[in-house]
């Protein structure tokens, strides 16, 4: 991959993730995240919070599958034995816009599990996700001037979903993704090194958790590299379909919440390219120089020795010089103090 | 006798340490039940107050902190578990006269008809005891003939209206959401009796035994779910501090839905592999009982995972390591969990 492609994609994506999370422009009205077992989306569904609480965005959650409500929420909603039209109703009850001095805060609304809901027995025959979702992103008109929401809905892929009650609408899940104006797909950062390892090596992908589909088994263990301190965190694979209606494919790191304190600013989030586990840096081949090869013995010249054997005229330089046959050539050898005189070598 | 503690020190952390409103789900196969488990949390909760033969370093790595326990089981009968924990050191009957621990039947009238369930006369119910009637297959229960004394004293207790000391058993009536929070509300009056009678500094534990039998036994076609059990769960949470559920993760219940794409198979499949992995989501330990993958082994009866769920926080003080360890059961009961390569 060319530099230049990296650098442009670290400006511009890395801007876009910031914005998305933050939720700034309402850059995506509608986003869906993809966990499982294996990553659940808890870190991120965490970061959203905790960005929504720096800018001061209004926090609404909707709970399917959480017990306890979660630090930084301003509202909670528990869905057990609720119809879909009393969430609605609770959720848009849930915060009440000031009078004009205040300004208008901006939303944020979260559902905790989607699954639940649509796996839902009694749920009404007549139920309607697009609108279901639809409502809370655009409340009714009734009270204009109404505070922009952002939907973070999250989907856990490993739940078989019912077999279809109506067989002419689409599965839920294809629903939600046509929907999504952001997708996020979480994965493990310790699973996404391990398969690039063995990607690099021509080696079949290890597979994790559920996908082993061995007895017994529903969980990987996750922590195996997280007492070394350096495959936490999460990957996000972001899909983003701007306005424009281009797609933006990108994949991110995202780190754990130990790492940076609750108040930090600046943005956490990286490219996993720019990762050095990921993507570690070339070997440093041209910098050393010296290609010659290791060995024990001294193959160098110190520069004494490279003067005198530049010094040395060899053979055919003399022969060139044209004294007449037989004359040129001959090997002129100046005797050194440390050579010795051995006169029967001597028979020129 | 045993000369490995009732509580490995391995596990006691796990068995001891249960952070407020958390949930723990222990996924078991039918080579590797959970029964063993679930006794060891009984024991970890209980043994305090029992003066039981439990040795000295034990008491000091628990710590002083005395739980209160409501054990629903539906695949087990008060019988078994009686049993079973009696080898381990640990009186149950004695500790339900204490208050201290409730059993709740969801086994042996479950499905009994409406009407016999309350006019039985306390004559006919050592009869009825005995054989309990069922209009749906069951797994046997326990092992053993069942004391008849025991059971015909606990027959004639249920009877008695207000003393409410002895176990509850469970009913199921209706079809759907009604017939779960029936249920429910059973499960719910035991809870509040238990924490009334508690002081402040005593944890509520409840422990569901196989609560996958339920979904099983009734399924879609009486209305009830797995988002439906799920909820049924976290109605049932909301009472206690901490929840522990044992539920089966063998393969076709869990996997035949997952690859299965095209929808072909069976309800049961589905619902049940969309309840274990939601509450696996939701919980914040999940223990994982498999066979060993290299077969069966003379000193070696499993391997216990232990993972974090998809509701454990990062955050929260209770640290919770994960682990991969093998056990072994022995004849006489006692327990010894080692790593791999260890003995």
């Amino acid at each position: 991959m060319a530099p230049s492609n990296l650098s442009h994609r670290r400006t511009h994506n890395l801007l876009l993730i910031s914005k998305l999370l933050s939720l700034r422009d309402t850059a995506s009205p509608f986003t869906l995240l993809q966990d499982s077992l294996e990553q659940p989306a808890a870190p991120l569904v965490k970061e959203y919070i905790r960005r929504a609480k720096l800018s001061k965005v209004h926090v609404t959650f909707i709970s399917y599958e959480t017990l306890k409500r979660p630090d930084g929420v301003d509202a909670f909603i528990s869905t057990r034995r609720k119809t879909p039209t009393e969430i609605i109703r609770e959720a848009s009850s849930a915060y009440h816009q000031g009078t004009g001095t205040e300004p208008v805060r901006r939303r944020l609304i979260i559902i905790d599990s989607i699954n639940p809901l649509l796996n839902s027995k009694t749920l009404d025959p007549g139920f309607h996700l697009p609108s279901f979702l639809g409502s809370f992103i655009a409340p009714s008109a009734s009270s204009n001037g109404r505070a922009e929401a952002s939907l973070v809905v999250t989907y856990h892929q490993d739940i078989p979903s019912q077999s279809q009650r109506d067989h002419y609408s689409p599965p839920p899940l294809s629903m939600l993704t046509y929907l999504a104006t952001s997708i996020i797909t979480l994965h493990s950062f310790s699973h996404i090194l391990a398969r690039k390892a063995a990607r690099d090596r021509s080696f079949v992908p290890p597979v994790f958790g559920l996908e082993e589909v061995q007895d017994g088994v529903l969980l990987s263990r996750l922590d195996k590299l997280a007492g070394t301190g350096t495959a936490e965190g999460v990957v996000l694979e972001l899909e983003h379909r701007r306005k424009s209606g281009r797609g933006v494919l990108e994949w991110y790191l995202l780190p754990p919440a130990s790492r940076y304190s609750p108040h930090h600013v600046k943005e956490v989030v990286t490219l996993l390219d720019d990762n050095v586990l990921y993507n570690p840096p070339k070997e440093a081949e041209t910098s050393g120089g010296n290609d010659e090869p290791q060995s024990t013995f001294e193959l160098g010249l110190t520069d004494r020795q490279r003067r005198d054997r530049e010094g040395v005229v060899l053979p055919y330089f003399d022969a060139q010089q044209g004294d007449g046959p037989g004359e040129g050539g001959r090997i002129l050898y100046d005797m050194g103090e440390e050579d010795d005189f051995d006169e029967e070598e001597d028979e020129i | 006798m045993p000369s490995q503690p009732p509580l490995p020190p391995l596990l006691t952390p796990y068995l001891s340490d249960l952070p407020e409103s958390s949930l723990t789900v222990i996924s078991s196969v039918l080579g590797a039940t959970s029964n063993w488990l679930v006794l060891r949390y009984l024991h970890a909760s209980l043994s305090n107050t029992a003066n039981s033969n439990t040795s000295p370093e034990n008491n000091g790595s628990i710590g002083r902190t005395s739980r209160k326990v409501v054990l629903v089981s539906f695949m087990r009968s008060w019988d078994f578990w009686k049993t079973e924990a009696k080898r381990l050191g640990l009186d149950l009957a004695r500790l339900r006269d204490k208050r201290q621990f409730v059993f709740v039947d969801g086994l042996s009238e479950l499905f009994t008809p409406s009407a016999s369930a309350f006019s039985t006369v306390p004559v006919g119910s050592a009869n009825h005891a005995t054989l309990p009637l069922r209009n749906r297959p069951t797994p046997v229960p326990g092992r053993g003939p069942p004391a008849a004394g025991s059971l015909d004293r606990s027959a004639q207790d249920r009877r008695v209206q207000g003393d409410a000391s002895n176990s509850v058993r469970l009913h199921f009536r209706g079809r759907g959401t009604a017939a779960l929070d029936a249920i429910e509300k059973d499960i719910i009056s035991e809870l509040h009796r238990q924490r009334a009678s508690s002081d402040e500094n005593e944890e509520l534990l409840l422990i569901i035994d196989q609560l996958d039998l339920l979904l099983a036994a009734t399924g879609p076609g009486l209305g009830i779910g797995a988002t439906e059990m799920a909820d049924w769960v976290m109605g049932l949470q909301q009472h206690a501090h901490a929840t522990v559920l044992t539920i089966a993760a063998d393969s076709p219940l869990i996997h035949n839905a997952a690859t299965n794409v095209h929808g072909d198979c069976t309800p049961i499949e589905t619902e049940h592999a969309a309840l274990a992995l939601g509450l696996a989501h939701r919980a914040r330990t999940v223990m994982q009982l498999r066979m060993l993958e290299t077969g069966a082994a003379r000193d070696v009866s499993g391997v216990l995972r232990i993972s974090r769920g998809g509701g454990w926080n990062a955050e929260a003080k209770h640290s919770l390591d994960e682990k991969e360890l093998l056990y072994y059961i022995q004849r006489d009961g006692g327990l010894r969990v080692f790593g791999r390569g260890e003995s």
